[in-house]
């Protein structure tokens, strides 16, 4: 068996663990729609009172928002427990991974499906389609194609942030906190567009924790809203390499902890 | 009293075992409060008016709705699913104190970490860096420190309610996330009841949820006048009333149904 096929094969395994609970899996979908709903509504009583955030309107929000949870939702759905990584190595049952004839990589990622994730990703893609008409967008192939590469990079760069924050515990032991911060980030860079705030946050979520390339630069070329004489404007297309980027940094981050990897013996 | 109080220590002890989250805890607030910050100035500038309510009275009401989460932040609906799932809530039953007010207690020794350790030093923070104001007179610091105490009790009881749910549903997991959102939104943490539109506000405006953040919230700006704080008082007691009364007979129908797994 392959890596592709293992990692498929332990994803249909969680979703028929997870169809067991059939109320469970029902309340989970509500839960995460409404929290969308809620949050959208948080945009939409401000926008209504002032009409726009700095030069963002209503409808430019919304899609800056459904970007991003379009991402996460491709990320959640498949990798979000990789951020349990953690405990595996607490409770020793990492070792598992190392004795079985399989990347350690591969399983750890196969671990289980989040079906919640797939609320996010209607709330994503009706935002997008809202916002697309609402703003009379008029894209050609090039946009459309932009737009999906985009969101499997936000993916990736979601997986590959999380997967070095995971990886850190490694070293430290915990990583949670760590993650705590970062997911801070992300709310924030989620919710608004990152102009409005002050220039070090902006140099963090673009360099140290690149999640502004998840939304905020891939949607200033999708809404015509680059400034070509801004010293930064080709950020705007950088996310695929900065996606690419991570993979790489993750890949050697990966081997060196495993090479320093101890069990905690229990 | 006394059964109480050594309750409420054993959380307490129990928290400062786990000094890094607080750590933590900490940094996220002031990113929090940094965030909300930027929110309010950008669309203050954009739009003076529209506020009802100076830059910085609307900066502090902002700020202070991420230094209040860290205040009322106790869950005892967490406690409650973990215990009722691992069946580990017998020997809750069992304790010398109705489980009510043990939980009660639970929550106040976390809610006085939080204040002590993690909202004191926010809001030297945001004192220092983010223009936000003290209270304008003593009174209305009163009146504050009053209503936030209201708000807790109010807080801590809806999320007993929830807790009580558990014991039923098992898995509230989900359940909680929506709730939490819901609290925020309709407790009008990050945007005032005032900004909200006329329908969703006639909603916000009678249900329990505003008792949490926003009327001790805008107390403390000076947004209500000597009247209006009374009456918002008199609302918080009022719901809290209410809400200890829904408790009681909704966790005496929980506990009758309560089957404890062979934990």
């Amino acid at each position: 068996m392959n890596g592709m096929q293992l990692f498929f094969r332990l994803i249909q395994i969680s979703l028929l663990s997870s169809m067991q609970y059939r109320a469970n899996f029902i309340a989970g979908i509500l839960g995460v729609l409404f929290w969308n709903v809620i949050n959208l509504g948080l945009i939409g009583v401000l926008v209504t009172k002032f009409t726009h955030l700095k030069d963002w309107t209503v409808w430019e929000l919304v899609f800056l928002y459904s970007l991003w949870i379009l991402g996460h939702s491709l990320y959640g759905l498949f990798f979000s427990h990789t951020s349990e990584l953690e405990n595996y190595l607490i409770e020793g049952s990492f070792d598992q991974f190392l004795l079985r004839p399989a990347s350690p990589l591969i399983q750890l990622l196969g671990g289980e499906l989040q079906y919640n994730e797939i609320a996010n990703a209607l709330i994503g893609l009706t935002g997008i389609s809202l916002a697309y008409a609402q703003l009379d967008l008029q894209w050609n192939g090039w946009k459309w194609g932009f737009l999906f590469v985009a969101v499997i990079s936000g993916s990736i760069i979601e997986l590959g942030i999380n997967l070095l924050v995971a990886c850190s515990a490694f070293w430290t032991g915990r990583s949670r906190g760590t993650s705590f911060i970062v997911n801070q980030f992300y709310s924030l860079v989620h919710q608004y567009p990152i102009d409005i705030f002050g220039t070090a946050f902006r140099v963090i979520v673009t360099g140290l924790i690149p999640v502004a390339f998840m939304n905020y630069y891939p949607a200033l070329f999708l809404l015509d809203k680059m400034n070509r004489n801004s010293p930064g404007w080709w950020l705007s297309y950088m996310s695929p390499l900065v996606a690419l980027l991570l993979i790489g940094i993750v890949a050697i981050v990966w081997r060196l902890a495993l090479n320093r990897y101890s069990s905690s013996g229990s | 009293m006394k059964i109480f109080w050594s309750f409420t220590r054993q959380a307490f002890q129990f928290i400062s075992a786990y000094r890094f989250n607080f750590f933590m805890e900490f940094i996220l607030t002031i990113l929090r409060m940094y965030g909300i910050y930027w929110v309010w100035r950008i669309l203050y500038t954009q739009k003076p008016g529209a506020f009802g309510v100076s830059l910085e009275q609307m900066v502090t009401y902002g700020v202070m709705g991420m230094v209040l989460e860290l205040f009322i932040w106790s869950r005892p609906q967490w406690y409650m699913a973990t215990q009722v799932k691992s069946g580990a809530i017998d020997t809750d039953l069992m304790k010398p104190l109705d489980f009510h007010v043990h939980m009660l207690a639970r929550s106040t020794g976390e809610a006085l970490i939080g204040i002590g350790v993690l909202a004191i030093p926010a809001l030297i923070v945001a004192y220092l860096f983010l223009d936000v104001q003290f209270p304008p007179d003593m009174w209305v610091a009163l009146m504050f420190a009053v209503s936030i105490v209201l708000g807790f009790l109010v807080f801590f009881h809806l999320n007993f309610l929830l807790g009580s749910l558990a014991v039923v549903a098992l898995d509230i997991r989900h359940i909680n996330w929506a709730y939490f959102s819901l609290v925020r939104f309709l407790g009008g943490q990050i945007v005032p009841l005032w900004l909200f539109p006329p329908v969703v506000a006639a909603i916000a405006e009678v249900l329990p949820f505003k008792g949490t953040y926003y009327i001790p919230i805008s107390i403390y700006i000076g947004r209500f006048s000597g009247v209006d704080t009374i009456r918002a008082i008199g609302f918080q007691i009022v719901w809290l009333i209410v809400l200890v009364l829904t408790s009681r007979m909704l966790w005496g129908w929980a506990h009758r149904r309560l089957v404890v797994q062979g934990g």
